[in-house]
């Protein structure tokens, strides 16, 4: 059930994803913005400003070009509202009092007692940006998460008369950032697919303490385990089936002097059907008593490279790890270790 | 165990991308308003103010000052220059270092632009309290407050709105103080007129009054010298609340010390002083007006505390034998109060 809501929820969420940064990487195309105009704008003053309502967008990429005839000087700046409104008090200007994309400006007259401003738009530090030329100026500029108002002002004594002002805007970078989005989304898609399927390998991934080690134990008849490789699996005709393993706390170590015991593990998870029920997982740690068998005249592993058996009867105790490491011990180890262990004979070192 | 990245970087690459983009947004409803000034920008108008004061100071000319300063502080620090250029005495001028300790800058929805700063003067061991403003937008920025505290005078500290800037309070607004800053100001030039009104004025006679009215006495007490003096309180223009509820407030007074002397009598200043300076002849036979403005920062506590002077600063802006007429801020010359001396 869960699987099939996150597996759902990535889909449409990245469906929606790659659909926005389809339609920003087509709508902005390939430099990141929208362009209208040239506009013209019927300024016959030396002023034109935006109101505080007119740039109500934040993180917008604004590009602006403005320009005069006759190459009169004409200057384009961004500014707090504050500072621009008191800039225009008392002189005759024209407000965008509102604006609407592509190009659907509401203007506004102005009157002032004044015809021009006060200062030169030039020597004011409290533009955000601004851009002076002769015959046009252009200026570039994100909408900032304040009230700010634009401004076109003519330099000198000259005026505004046969303005045309062209727009454009955007996202800086909006077309890349469209393209990262579709693919983002297609991933996402691409996942949330992966996840309806049930795929293993995505299901592991997204449980939070699975164990990235794959064992391969081979459980005889007996019930004894046996480590087995990868190549080893692969060589062989094995069922393999899969259980999920869980570390628990692990036993003391019987072979340092610091207590410092090697993780043990014990599996846990559903019975394996038709296998017998491997009786090494009785306690904390597990001991296969190792016998080695007197002589009966045939050919035992230890003897097979023409070595004579070491031991009579004397038992050689092996503890193995939950790495399928063999650690040998002797009876008096064995001994210190009390009732911790489970002492199993090997079958196939009795044989 | 590569998969299991793989489906880390997948969720990683979403989250990023879909949050650390900007995306463009409608503003929505907001204030239109603007911080007075940023940290940059103060920085850089004090590094700008350093260098015009060291120039003025260098030339004992005061004109430069006046790109720099405005009103009460420029009359008095032009006084003071004058003062020290008609004496030849570079040292009358102050030289100590400008070092910014504190910087309060509130948010206004228009303009005059306005910003509190702290400067301390270790040489002579004092801090002073000054007011920038910007009164247009194509106005630069003047000094326009100056009084000054000891070094160790606690400053109260001041509320801040949601978004860490100092909030103004109106002159006018007494909500949570005894009385408004424009009432504090006039309270305390009716009780410098008049120490009579004290009692009923709602301020403490702090240590400002009593320096004010000792000099006050001194100069009444002049053999067969008539003397008067009258203070009058100017509009308030800066005030900001303190985080006790109340308010600081600075506020200018306008001191006009006036000597009516007989024909027999003379009185001069001290060699050396900015009156002196001023009425090289003294008086004698006719009247003759000093005028002084005085600031003063007033901590109006929150609640029912009277208010008192943390900080102050004045000179003699102003000096004339024989009219009687008000300060004209055309006209301004002199620092620093003096005591006069009568003789036959």
């Amino acid at each position: 059930m869960k699987r099939t809501v996150g597996g759902w929820a990535l889909i449409v969420l990245g469906c929606a994803g790659a659909l926005v940064g389809l339609a920003m990487a087509i709508l902005l195309g390939p430099d990141g913005r929208r362009t209208t105009g040239p506009h013209p704008v019927p300024v016959e003053g030396s002023v034109l400003v935006t109101g505080p309502k007119a740039l109500d967008w934040v993180d917008v990429r604004v590009d602006i070009l403005a320009e005069v005839p006759a190459s009169k000087p004409v200057f384009v700046g961004m500014a707090s509202t504050v500072d621009v409104d008191d800039y225009v008090k008392g002189v005759q200007h024209v407000e965008i009092s509102r604006f609407s994309t592509p190009w659907q400006p509401e203007l506004r007259d102005v009157a002032g007692e004044q015809l021009t401003v006060r200062g030169a738009p030039t020597a004011l530090d409290w533009w955000l940006a601004e851009s002076a030329g002769l015959g046009g100026a252009n200026l570039s500029v994100t909408l900032p998460d304040e009230p700010v108002s634009l401004a076109v002002v003519a330099i000198g004594s000259s005026n505004l008369s046969g303005l045309n002002i062209t727009l454009a805007y955007g996202i800086k970078g909006g077309f890349y950032k469209g393209i990262g989005l579709l693919l983002v989304g297609a991933g996402a898609m691409l996942a949330g697919r992966m996840v309806l399927r049930g795929d293993h390998a995505l299901e592991e991934g997204f449980a939070p303490d699975a164990d990235d080690q794959v064992v391969y134990v081979l459980v005889d008849e007996d019930g004894v385990e046996h480590v087995l490789s990868e190549a080893e699996v692969e060589a062989g005709e094995f069922d393999v089936v899969t259980e999920e393993v869980v570390v628990v706390e692990s036993a003391p170590d019987p072979s340092t002097d610091d207590g410092e015991a090697p993780d043990v593990s014990v599996l846990e998870g559903p019975d394996v059907s038709g296998q017998p029920d491997p009786v090494a997982f009785a306690g904390p740690g597990t001991v296969v008593e190792d016998v080695v068998v007197e002589d009966t005249g045939g050919q035992d592993a230890a003897s097979a490279g023409g070595e004579e058996p070491s031991g009579g009867t004397e038992a050689i105790y092996v503890w193995i790890d939950d790495d399928g490491v063999e650690h040998e011990l002797t009876e008096a180890e064995l001994a210190e270790l009390g009732d911790d262990f489970e002492i199993v004979d090997d079958p196939e070192d009795d044989r | 165990m590569m998969r299991r990245s793989g489906a880390a970087v997948l969720a990683t690459s979403l989250i990023v991308g879909l949050t650390g983009c900007s995306v463009p947004h409608p503003r929505g409803e907001q204030t239109i308003d603007k911080v007075a000034a940023t940290r940059d920008q103060v920085a850089r108008l004090y590094e700008d103010y350093r260098e015009i004061r060291n120039a003025a100071t260098e030339l004992l000319d005061p004109k430069p000052l006046s790109t720099v300063e405005t009103g009460p502080v420029l009359a008095i620090d032009t006084g003071s220059f004058a003062v020290a250029a008609k004496l030849n005495r570079q040292g009358e001028v102050e030289t100590g270092p400008i070092d910014v300790a504190r910087v309060e800058t509130p948010r206004f929805a228009k303009y005059p632009l306005w910003f509190f700063a702290v400067v301390r003067d270790a040489e002579r061991g004092v801090q002073k309290l000054q007011v920038f403003e910007r009164s247009t937008a194509v106005d630069p920025w003047l000094l326009t407050a100056s009084p000054e505290a000891l070094a160790s005078t606690k400053i109260p500290g001041l509320r801040r709105d949601g978004t860490g800037h100092a909030v103004t309070v109106e002159p006018d607004d007494a909500r949570g103080m005894t009385m408004s800053a424009q009432q504090a100001a006039e309270a305390y030039a009716r009780v410098l007129t008049d120490p009579d009104t004290a009692a009923g004025a709602g301020i403490v006679e702090d240590a400002f009054i009593r320096q004010m009215r000792d000099i006050a006495e001194t100069n009444a007490s002049l053999d067969s010298v008539t003397f008067s003096q009258t203070w009058a309180a100017e509009p308030v223009r800066y005030v900001l609340r303190a985080s006790d509820g109340g308010s600081l407030a600075f506020v200018t007074l306008l001191r006009k010390d006036q000597y009516i002397v007989p024909v027999d009598r003379k009185i001069t200043w001290p060699a050396g002083s900015p009156q002196q300076a001023l009425l090289e002849d003294g008086i004698q036979g006719s009247s003759g007006n000093l005028n002084y403005y005085h600031q003063i920062v007033i901590h109006l506590p929150g609640g029912t505390a009277k208010p008192r002077v943390i900080a102050q600063y004045g000179g003699v802006v102003q000096g004339e034998v024989g009219l009687d007429q008000a300060v004209d801020d055309a006209t301004i010359l002199g620092t620093e109060s003096g005591d006069a001396t009568a003789a036959e």
